[in-house]
């Protein structure tokens, strides 16, 4: 059978489209990973020795770690996680207000637009990099590593809530145009209960991208965990070291479940996460 | 609860959108208050945006349109903004096709929110509503048959009970007009023959001016003292209710009718 419709004339077919530009961008992508490589010059060799250094370090850290600090890296995680929490205080209480302000239809463009620069920007320098910043005016204490983390947790918050304000259902917000209410009302009942849930579970989930934050800043002397690890990488105690790698572990990953729950709780009102529908 | 009513007046008003559609063509109406008005045409037709022009969610490019003490004029014009732009609005209550209701919170909020303009930052802010606003936000859920739902949340409820949530937040404002832009357009027979009734209810009761857009001709023609029919942004028919027969319709519709065009027709399909 030659053809599949009974037809005198076939309609005219499509012709194939071109695809140069996918093949330069391919081309391109490639080009930029193989000079990657070059350019930072790797030592294929030390390759080889990886996986043994690896299991002869993991058995001076872990077989078996060193437990005579325990009291001690409970206490320098504590003060972490307190770095973490005041941090993330700070954060909010900063990002909030200025989120609304920076939030289409909610405050003029001239107020806008400059607030999501000061965002982006503060989102392109890590945590550590505002922390030396600042530490040469407040020096190396653990409210320096607060300060940091509430620094950076004002671009991403401040971001985060400009995006959820945004995206609220406008049918709240029209109704409340309709009754008269002036910007206040709107910001208040015609997106804020919409957006609630959404902005409460940005500000935990920023709780625990600072708790591991805190753990890096600790390295650079803001104290804490990370400062007794890097204490101990020092002198080489391995076997305290691998103590301290369990201890940051478990309590991140254990802050990581509750708050992810709670999360759960308010954007889908169970605790675990629903099972997406097969 | 007490009402004053409010004669609504176009002069000339016409609404050319900023894309160049042209939303309405040289309107002359005069409602006056306490009328039953169903507004009918296809979509496009201008229904939505000759309702969003009497309170001020669409401007109008030209002419005049008074609403009692207030009055919105075309591009040129002395321009309603402000405080006395959301006094108009305080005394107009606007009922939408998807409800509009905050569903997050308890459906006396959503009530209550009727009452924004009367109520102060500090109050707004907490939710901390005066008690007077509260008793009145739930004699409006009397009306609507909801008390007993105050305190759940919105989104809890049925399509129909938002609606009447939506009509008891209009009811809070103490409104001299009730506008329904296809407020049964999201609701199934029954249930939109409860919201026509309560609509009608509240006009007869109340003596609130109710302007209600709507598809179906069957709801327009059985709950509206006065029916106008709009085609391409012109009004092509006004009259009694009881004087649109099929032709009346055909001419608005500028074509000829369907059993989609009838409500109770689909039910029945």
């Amino acid at each position: 059978m030659a053809t599949l419709i009974a037809q005198q004339q076939p309609t005219a077919r499509p012709v194939k489209p071109t695809t140069q530009l996918r093949t330069t961008l391919w081309l391109l992508v490639s080009l930029i990973v193989v000079a990657a490589f070059w350019s930072v010059q790797i030592k294929w060799s030390s390759l080889a020795d990886f996986p043994s250094q690896l299991i002869k370090y993991l058995g001076l850290m872990l077989f078996p770690p060193d437990w005579s600090k325990f009291g001690e890296a409970f206490k320098a995680t504590i003060l972490s996680v307190q770095m973490a929490w005041i941090g993330t205080i700070l954060g909010i209480i900063v990002s909030f207000p200025l989120s609304f302000l920076a939030s289409r239809g909610l405050a003029p463009r001239a107020v806008n637009a400059p607030l999501r620069f000061i965002f982006a920007v503060i989102r392109a320098v890590p945590e550590v990099v505002i922390a030396i910043l600042i530490l040469s005016v407040t020096g190396l204490t653990p409210f320096t590593g607060a300060l940091a983390l509430a620094v950076g947790s004002i671009g991403t918050l401040g971001k985060w809530g400009y995006e959820a304000f945004e995206g609220v259902d406008p049918g709240p917000k029209e109704a409340v145009r309709s009754t008269g209410g002036g910007t206040l009302a709107l910001i208040r009942w015609g997106v804020w209960p919409s957006a609630a849930p959404e902005v409460l579970s940005f500000w935990l989930y920023r709780f625990e991208i600072n708790v591991r934050a805190s753990a890096i800043l600790g390295l650079i002397g803001a104290g804490g965990i990370g400062k007794m690890l890097q204490d101990n990488v020092q002198f080489r105690n391995w076997d305290a070291v691998g103590m301290l790698l369990v201890v940051v572990v478990v309590v991140t990953m254990a802050i990581d479940q509750i708050s992810g729950a709670v999360r759960n709780k308010l954007i889908h009102g169970t605790w675990r996460a629903p099972r997406r529908a097969s | 609860m007490e009402h004053t009513a409010a004669d609504i007046r176009f002069s000339d008003v016409s609404v050319t959108y900023p894309n160049g559609y042209t939303g309405l063509k040289t309107i002359d109406l005069n409602i006056p208050a306490g009328e039953m008005v169903g507004i009918v045409g296809l979509s496009g037709a201008g229904k939505s945006t000759l309702i969003r022009t009497i309170n001020g969610l669409v401007p109008i490019t030209s002419g005049s349109i008074t609403v009692g003490a207030h009055q919105l004029n075309g591009r040129g014009g002395a321009q309603l903004r402000g405080k006395d732009l959301r006094e108009l609005r305080s005394n107009v209550g606007m009922v939408f096709q998807s409800f509009n209701l905050a569903k997050r919170t308890t459906v006396l909020n959503n009530v209550l929110m009727g009452r924004l303009y009367h109520t102060s930052a500090w109050r707004i802010l907490l939710g901390a509503w005066k008690n007077d606003d509260v008793e009145l936000a739930m004699s409006a859920l009397e009306r609507v048959e909801i008390v007993p739902k105050a305190y759940e949340k919105a989104s809890s409820l049925s399509g129909g009970q938002q609606q009447r949530v939506a009509i008891a937040r209009t009811l809070a404002q103490r409104p001299q007009v009730i506008l329904a832009d296809e407020p049964v357009a999201s609701l199934d027979p029954p249930t939109s023959h409860v919201v026509m009734r309560d609509l009608q209810r509240i006009n007869a009761d109340l003596g609130i001016t109710v302007m209600v857009n709507l598809h179906f001709l069957d709801l327009a023609r059985r709950y509206s003292d006065r029916l106008i029919g709009l085609r391409s942004g012109e009004v092509v028919f006004d009259g009694a209710g009881a004087d649109a027969d099929e032709s009346v319709f055909e001419n608005i519709y500028g074509r000829s009718l369907t059993a989609e065009d009838v409500l109770d027709g689909q039910a029945v399909l």
